[in-house]
């Protein structure tokens, strides 16, 4: 019989297949898509081709704007939210509004095309950290902002449009609903227990073991409880830190050595999927507390969701967590 | 004369363009698909394009790698009545975007801006 579980943060329902789930074979694309091939804006010699570059990593002095980079990152040049203005925000009868300010930007992990996250040598993703910390601590300084959001689409189904590897950053003058819903979901817990609830999920999850896939001395990754799709997988901290930027900086290695280690699992387990991450941190009004812990989801896009999930806010799910753990775990 | 090439697979958009910008004081040649505006461009070098995203047979994201491949700084506006395309990075080889409108002002400033640049 299908099991009903629940998110302990935001009380999220999800309906796990218990019977045999879906092995990672079931999920292997049949032909994938390649995202557009043929001129790429973001390859090097194709700097004047983006917006001028607002932080980069030249190791051989090499002058902004031109190639010789390792990382760039640059502003959206069609983005979503506009930098310029001031914040307006107004009523409209009983509805809500405000006008577009925000920052959306993108960063481009390296300069060779075709050359996925998960295969870049471990300064160069040590390095795509280091870009999102100082990317928010950056934006931090403006005002009108609350929260950055970072995520990256990995393949067309995820969403992305070139196959040239990069992840995108959007500063919101508001906290996104979600974030919300898991700082709220996280105090409550805090308040009813005096406990952190991730730091709880941390422990219990280690002393387990079912749905741990890997850890080292600072960070562990997991498939979480109440999994919404086949092979989600979080990356936590081992200790309590509520925001990513308040992490020490010598364990950003650690982090990317963690990081790339499970995008591997995940690209040989099943076949390069479609993938999407967000790191999920304290919104920048409260980035010191006890209660919420910083963290990376990584969802494969493995099911589409339809008018049971848009309806209900349930998720179904077809591979256990505890499979799917046992799965990456066993992939070397 | 300045010299603008228009793709677009709608009839309308080509005649209102085409009227719109030879009032402007441009020589202008259309297409009604990408593949016609990539034959085009053997035998018609414009100073700028303007590419329809959404047509039939290439779209014009495709025509655009396919421009910038030959011509690296032909100036390439992209027009399309759907604003979601501006999400997909592929657009940065272009110069500009321009949300498809029946005022054009925004359109003819934005060639203006370019063509002066």
């Amino acid at each position: 019989m299908p099991e009903l579980r629940k998110d302990p943060i935001v009380g999220r329902w999800v309906i796990i297949s218990t019977e045999r789930g879906k092995r990672p074979t079931s999920f292997k694309i049949a032909e994938r898509v390649l995202a557009s091939s043929g001129f790429c804006p973001l390859c090097p010699e194709n700097e004047d081709k983006t917006p001028p570059e607002v932080y980069a990593v030249r190791r051989n002095g090499s002058k902004p704007n031109t190639p010789g980079w390792s990382l760039r990152v640059v502003s959206n040049k069609f983005p979503a939210l506009i930098i310029e203005g001031s914040l307006n925000k107004q009523g409209e009868g009983m509805y809500d509004k405000m006008n577009g300010i925000g920052a959306h930007e993108v960063i481009i992990e390296t300069p060779s095309h075709g050359t996925p996250l998960s295969q870049l040598d471990l300064q160069s993703f040590e390095d795509v950290l280091w870009a999102y910390r100082e990317r928010i601590l950056d934006l931090k300084k403006d005002e009108r902002f609350r929260y950055v959001l970072i995520f990256k689409n990995h393949g067309v189904e995820a969403g992305a449009s070139l196959d040239h590897s990069h992840s995108q950053l959007i500063a919101l003058p508001i906290t996104p609903k979600l974030v919300m819903e898991e700082m709220e979901g996280s105090k409550n817990y805090y308040n009813y227990k005096d406990r952190c609830v991730f730091c709880d999920i941390v422990h219990q999850e280690r002393e387990d073991k079912r749905r741990l896939i890997v850890e080292n001395n600072d960070f562990l990754a997991i498939a979480p409880y109440a999994s919404r799709s086949p092979f989600e997988v979080w990356i936590l901290p081992q200790k309590h830190y509520s925001s990513f930027v308040n992490i020490p900086p010598e364990i950003y290695r650690s982090l990317a050595e963690i990081f790339r280690d499970v995008l591997s699992r995940i690209e040989v387990a099943l076949e390069d999927p479609p993938y999407n991450f967000t790191l999920h941190t304290s919104p920048f009004n409260n980035l010191i507390n006890d209660y919420y812990h910083w963290h990376f989801e990584i969802i494969p896009t493995l099911s589409k969701i339809a008018g049971f999930e848009i309806g209900s806010g349930f998720y179904i799910n077809s591979t256990p967590p505890e499979e799917a753990a046992t799965f990456l775990k066993e992939i070397k | 004369m300045k010299k603008i090439l228009v793709a677009d697979d709608e009839e309308g958009i080509r005649i209102l363009y085409r009227e719109e910008l030879e009032e402007e004081g441009y020589e202008v040649k259309v297409a009604a698909n990408g593949k016609e505006a990539l034959e085009l461009l053997d035998s018609f070098v414009p100073d700028l394009v303007i590419l329809d995203i959404k047509m039939p047979d290439i779209s014009g994201i495709e025509v655009l790698k396919q421009i910038r491949v030959k011509f690296r700084n032909l100036p390439v506006i992209l027009s399309s009545a759907y604003p979601e395309y501006q999400q997909d990075l592929s657009t940065w080889a272009s110069d500009a975007y321009i949300v498809k409108s029946s005022n054009l002002e925004n359109l003819k400033s934005t060639i203006k801006k370019i063509l002066a640049g």
